[in-house]
C-alpha cells in the first residue's frame, strides 16, 4: 500500500503532499486525495478568499479527515452542499489529537482568510491528548510506537512536549513504562476488549456494563478534561473569529449504550466560559431510528459511514448558516 | 460515451488488473508486484485497488466489470478431459473442481465483495480466455486491421486461435483445443530439462543456442503432428497432464533418453539440444500458421498475444521471414493481458466504442508503462522517515549525467523510476542498468546482483535512433520481444571446440567476448533487443543518451529489477530491499540517487534468499 504520510517536525506527521490513494477498507476501498499542504483535500488551501464564496476552516481527527470514505464522501464535503457558497478547508488529521491539531492550526492556518473556525473534537481525542505516544504497526508488522507532540499542564501554563517529536519509532517491546509517559492504544481496557470482540460479545458486554468510553469526561476536575480545556481555551482565545466547537459522539453515544451526560456538559461548561459556539450533533443524530444510527459506522471499522457525514453535515449546516455573513468582501 | 471499465484475469497464473476508459489504458498492473508472490494466481485485489486508484474511481462508478474467461466453459473442458482420461485423471479433477467451483464459479460475488460493488452494469461480464488475449493483441496495436494469432497454454478449451481485427471488431474464426497445445508441448520440455512451468520457460529459451537442435525430428515423429497450414495434433500417449500432475510421462523419458533434469542440478548437453530442438519446432509450426493465416485473411499485419507469443526468439524468425510486412505483439502477452483484452473488449464489443488511435502512428500501449509511479514526496516521506541517506537531483539533465557517469565507471544500478511496467519484462522503469562493454558483466550481474544461473543472457535497451547501428533490426522493439543479431562488425569469432568436444560447462563458451557489447550478446550473436522512445521513457532516454556522450556507446545492459524467484520491484520500499540485497551500486528512486557506501547497514533479520521460491 501507498504510504499516505510524512513526518512533520511541528505537528507529527501529515500527509504527504498531493498523494493519490485508494485504501483498501471493508467496503473495498476509498480514494484519498491530499493537496500540496499535506492535507485530505480536493483543493489546495489558499491564503486568499476565493471570490464569491465563504470560507470555514475545519480541524479534527480521522472523523474529520474522512477515513472509511472517499473525500467527498466527509461531512466537511457535504457541508459545502447544504450551505451556499461555503468552501471548507478540511485540516483533518487522522489518528492526531486535538493538540496536534492546535499545532495544525497554528502550523499552516496562519493568514488564510476565513469567516468560522470550526474544532471537531471527537470525544476520545481526550486520551490521544494526554499521550506521548501513539502504537502503529510497523512494515513487518510489529508494534511499534512513534512520539507525538503533546501538552502539559504546569500550573495555568500549557507547556509543550517531545517538540520536535523523534522520528524514529521505539519498539513496543522497549518502551520504558516506568518512564511517565503514555501510549494511546485506542481505547480503555485494552486486553479485555480483545477477549471481548474475539468472542463476538463486545456490544452485549458494552450493554450489560453500560461502558462508559470517556470517564476522562466524569468531572470538571479531572486531569484530562483540564487539559483539553487549557488547549482549547487557549486557541478558541487566541482566534478573531467565530468558534464552534463540535464534540463528535462515539458510536456509543450514538446508539445509546453509553451515557453521554458527562462529555456533554463539560462541552456547555466550556463554551459557557469561552464565549464559543457549540454545536453538540448528538441530539440530531438520536432523531435518526436505531436501524439508521446502527449505519452510521461499518460492520467492523468504527469510523463514520457515508450516511453519518451526510447527517453530521445536515446537522451542522444549521448552526454554520447562522455564524457566516451573508454577504462576502 | 464516457466509459470506465475494470477487467481482472485472475485463478490460473499471473493475476492481473487493467482499467480502461473511453478505449486508453488508464491503468494495469499484476497482482504479484503487490503481493510479492511471483506469478500470484489469487484474485488481484492490491491490483484492482491500484487500478482504481490511478483511474481515481470508485467502484459504483465503473460502467463494467469484466472477467477474463468463462470459468463455466472452463468447468466443461476439465469435466470433459477427464472422463475422457478415465480414473487415472480423478487427483487432476479433483484439484481443479476445487478451485473452480471454490471461487471461479461464484465469481460475481467474490467481486462483489472484494471490490465493493459490481459497477453500474450490477453484474459481472465475461468473455472468452482466447478473445481477451485478441483483444489484447489488436486494440492497442497502431494496426486498423491486422491478422490475429493467439498460442498459450489452454483458455477454456481453447490454445491456439487464429482471427482478425478490424478498427473495433475482433473475430476468431479457427482454433485448436485442448490437449492439443503448443504452449503445454513447450512448456513439458520446461519441465522435462527441469525448469518450472509457467516460470522457466523463458530460461529453456535461453538454453537453446548452447545446443543442436538434434530432437528436432524425432518430436516432430513422435510428438507433434504438423500439417501444412500449421494445425497440429499431439500424441497424448507422451504427455502426463491430461491424467496426472506431470506435464511429461515414462513413454516421454524414454524417447529423449531417461528421467527429467532435477532442478538446480548440472545442465547437461541433452537439455542444451532439447531446448534448441522444440524452439525449431515451435518456429516451424508458427510460421506455418502465419502462413496460413495470411493467406486466409489477406492482411498484410500480424498481432500476437498469449504466452507463446513471449517467445521472442521465434518472433523475431517471424519478422525476418516477412510473412507479414509488419508485427506487433502485446507485451502481457500472458494471462496478465487478458485482464486488459477483457476491458478493451467490453468497451468496443459491449459498448460499442469507436476505435482509438496514437495520433503518433504508434501503438496505444505506449511503451506499457501503466503500473504505479511514487511521487518525490512519497519518496522523500520514506527516505526520510527510514533516515536513508540520499541526493536529491532535481534537473533531469543533471541527474540522468550523475547516472550515467556511474554506468560508464562500471557501476550497477537500480533504477526505479516513473509507472513500472505491465508484463513481464523490465523496460527501463524497474530495471537494473549496466555498461554493456565490459566482459564480466554478464556474469558479475547474474551471480552477484541476480543470483541466477549464469547461462542466462541479458537485453540490450538502446536509443531507437541508433539501433541499426548495433542490431539487425529496422523496426521498434519497445517491449524487448524481438530477437535479432548483433551487427556482423560488432561480432568477435568465437571458439566453441572445446565445449562442443563434450565438455558442457557453458562458462567456456559465456566467459568470451562475442562483440563489442558482450554483456548483451548471446552466444549465437543474437540479442533480445529493447528501443527505447523518449516519448514512452523520457528519463530512460536521457540516461541513454547522457550514457552515449560520455562513452560513444548509445546501449545499455537492462534486466529486471529482482534476484531470482522475485517479483520485479513495485515501490521505492521493495527496490530499496532489493538494493540493500544485492551487489547494486546505485538506486535511483526518481529524482532521488542513493549511494551504497552511504548507507547504513541494512538489519536483514530474515533469510531472504529462502524468502523466494526459485523460479
Amino acid at each position: 500500500m501507498r504510504q499516505i504520510f510524512q513526518y512533520h517536525p511541528v505537528v507529527g506527521y501529515t500527509f504527504v503532499p498531493e498523494v493519490r490513494a485508494r485504501i483498501p477498507h471493508e467496503t473495498g476501498g476509498y480514494l484519498v486525495r491530499a493537496n500540496r499542504a499535506g492535507f485530505r483535500a480536493d483543493r489546495d488551501f489558499v491564503p486568499q478568499r476565493t471570490p464569491g464564496l465563504r470560507r470555514v476552516l475545519l480541524f479534527g481527527d480521522s472523523f474529520t479527515a474522512g477515513d472509511g470514505v472517499s473525500n467527498g464522501q466527509r461531512y466537511a464535503d457535504r457541508l459545502e452542499q447544504e450551505v451556499d457558497r461555503l468552501e471548507v478547508y478540511n485540516f483533518g488529521l487522522p489518528g492526531s489529537g486535538t493538540d496536534q491539531q492546535y499545532l495544525a492550526y497554528r502550523e499552516f492556518a496562519q493568514g488564510i482568510e476565513h469567516d468560522v473556525l470550526i474544532i471537531a473534537v471527537l470525544v476520545e481525542n481526550i486520551r490521544r491528548i494526554v499521550s506521548a505516544y501513539r502504537e502503529y504497526l510497523n512494515d513487518q508488522g510489529e508494534p511499534v510506537l512513534y512520539a507525538k507532540p503533546y501538552y502539559l499542564l504546569e500550573g495555568n501554563e500549557l507547556v509543550l512536549k517531545n517538540n520536535p517529536p523523534a522520528k524514529d519509532p521505539i519498539p513496543k517491546a522497549e518502551f520504558d513504562r516506568d518512564a511517565g509517559e503514555q501510549v494511546d492504544q485506542g481505547g480503555r481496557f485494552l486486553g479485555l476488549r480483545k477477549l471481548v470482540i474475539a468472542a463476538g460479545l463486545k456490544g452485549i458486554a458494552q450493554k450489560i456494563t453500560r461502558y462508559q468510553p470517556v470517564p476522562e469526561y466524569n468531572s470538571p476536575d479531572d486531569p484530562a478534561w483540564q487539559l483539553m480545556r487549557a488547549i482549547l481555551v487557549r486557541w478558541i482565545g487566541s482566534h478573531p473569529r467565530p468558534v464552534v466547537v463540535m464534540p463528535i459522539p462515539l458510536y456509543h453515544f450514538v446508539e445509546q449504550t453509553s451515557n453521554p451526560d458527562a462529555y456533554r456538559e463539560r462541552f456547555r461548561e466550556l463554551a459557557r466560559d469561552t464565549g464559543c459556539t457549540l454545536h453538540d450533533p448528538l441530539a440530531d443524530l438520536l432523531a435518526y431510528s436505531a436501524e439508521e444510527r446502527r449505519a452510521f459506522r461499518f460492520e467492523k471499522d468504527i469510523h463514520p459511514t457515508p450516511a453519518y457525514h451526510a447527517a453530521l453535515a445536515k446537522s451542522l449546516a444549521v448552526t454554520v448558516r447562522r455564524l457566516l455573513p451573508e454577504t462576502t468582501p | 460515451m464516457s466509459k470506465t471499465i475494470l477487467g481482472i484475469s485472475a485463478f490460473y497464473h499471473d493475476s492481473a488488473a487493467a482499467v480502461v476508459r473511453d478505449g486508453e489504458i488508464v491503468a494495469a498492473a499484476q497482482e504479484e508486484r503487490f503481493s510479492r508472490k511471483k506469478h500470484d494466481p489469487r484474485f488481484p485485489r492490491h491490483a484492482v485497488n491500484y487500478c482504481l486508484e490511478e483511474a481515481f474511481v470508485e467502484p459504483s462508478e465503473l460502467d463494467a466489470i469484466v472477467f477474463y474467461d468463462n470459468p463455466v466453459l472452463t468447468l466443461d473442458r476439465v469435466v470433459k478431459s477427464c472422463l475422457t482420461a478415465g480414473s487415472g485423471a480423478l487427483d487432476q479433477f479433483e484439484t481443479a473442481a476445487r478451485s473452480l467451483l471454490g471461487v471461479k464459479v461464484w465469481i460475481q460475488d467474490y467481486v462483489r465483495q472484494t471490490v465493493g460493488s459490481l459497477g453500474k452494469e450490477g453484474r459481472l461480464l465475461f468473455t472468452e480466455h482466447h478473445m481477451s488475449h485478441a483483444a489484447s493483441a489488436f486494440y492497442p496495436s497502431p494496426f486498423h486491421e491486422a491478422a490475429i494469432l493467439v498460442a498459450d497454454g489452454v483458455g477454456e478449451w481453447a490454445t491456439t486461435t487464429l482471427g482478425a481485427g478490424r478498427e473495433n471488431q475482433v473475430e476468431l474464426f479457427q482454433e485448436i483445443d485442448y490437449p492439443h497445445s503448443l504452449g503445454l508441448l513447450y512448456s513439458a520440455f520446461t519441465s522435462f530439462c527441469g525448469f518450472k512451468v509457467n516460470s522457466g520457460e523463458y530460461k529453456l529459451m535461453g538454453l537453446a543456442p548452447y545446443g543442436q537442435p538434434h530432437y528436432a525430428d524425432k518430436i516432430l515423429e513422435h510428438l507433434i503432428d504438423v500439417r501444412p497450414d500449421g494445425s497440429y495434433r499431439l500424441d497424448m500417449r507422451y504427455f502426463g497432464y491430461l491424467d496426472s500432475h506431470k506435464m511429461t510421462n515414462e513413454r516421454f523419458h524414454e524417447l529423449f533418453g531417461g528421467p527429467p533434469r532435477e532442478a538446480e542440478s548440472n545442465i547437461t548437453r541433452r537439455e542444451m539440444d532439447l531446448a534448441a530442438s522444440v524452439q525449431v519446432v515451435l518456429e516451424e509450426v508458427m510460421l506455418k500458421m502465419a502462413r496460413h493465416l495470411r493467406e486466409r485473411t489477406g492482411l498484410s499485419q500480424l498481432v500476437l498475444a498469449g504466452g507463446v507469443a513471449l517467445n521472442c526468439v521465434m518472433n523475431g524468425k517471424l519478422l525476418r521471414e516477412k510473412i507479414f510486412d509488419e508485427l506487433w505483439i502485446q507485451p502481457a502477452a500472458g494471462d496478465a493481458g487478458g485482464s486488459l483484452g477483457a476491458a478493451l473488449m467490453a468497451h468496443y464489443h459491449y459498448f460499442g466504442g469507436q476505435r482509438k488511435y496514437n495520433p503518433t502512428g504508434r501503438d496505444s500501449q505506449h511503451g506499457s508503462y501503466f503500473g504505479p509511479a511514487y511521487s518525490v514526496h512519497e519518496t522523500k516521506a520514506l527516505l526520510d522517515r527510514k533516515g536513508y541517506p540520499y541526493e536529491h537531483v532535481p534537473d533531469p539533465e543533471q541527474r540522468a549525467a550523475k547516472i550515467a557517469a556511474e554506468l560508464a565507471a562500471g557501476k550497477i544500478v537500480g533504477f526505479c523510476s516513473g509507472r513500472m511496467e505491465f508484463g513481464p519484462r523490465s523496460l527501463g522503469a524497474r530495471s537494473i542498468i549496466g555498461d554493456p562493454r565490459r566482459v564480466d558483466m554478464q556474469q558479475v550481474m547474474n551471480l552477484k546482483i541476480k543470483y541466477r544461473e549464469s547461462f542466462r543472457p541479458f537485453a540490450p535497451a538502446v536509443l531507437l535512433e541508433d539501433v541499426a547501428e548495433y542490431f539487425d533490426l529496422h523496426c521498434e522493439s519497445p517491449y524487448m520481444l524481438l530477437v535479432d543479431q548483433v551487427q556482423p562488425q560488432r561480432q568477435r569469432a568465437m571458439d566453441w571446440a572445446k565445449f562442443r568436444s563434450g565438455d558442457d560447462n557453458m562458462l567456456e563458451v559465456i566467459s568470451q567476448p562475442r562483440s563489442d557489447i558482450p554483456a548483451v550478446t548471446h552466444v549465437d550473436y543474437s540479442a533480445r533487443v529493447q528501443t527505447v522512445h523518449p516519448d514512452d521513457n523520457p528519463e530512460f532516454a536521457r540516461v541513454l543518451r547522457k550514457f552515449k556522450e560520455l562513452t560513444g556507446c548509445s546501449v545499455l545492459v537492462n534486466t529486471s529489477f529482482n534476484v531470482r524467484g522475485e517479483p520485479i520491484v513495485c515501490t521505492p520500499q521493495d527496490a530499496y530491499l532489493c538494493f540493500m540485497r544485492t551487489e547494486i551500486d546505485l538506486l535511483v528512486l526518481d529524482e532521488c540517487l542513493l549511494h551504497k557506501s552511504a548507507q547504513p547497514a541494512m538489519e536483514d533479520s530474515q533469510d531472504w534468499r529462502k524468502e523466494y521460491e526459485l523460479d
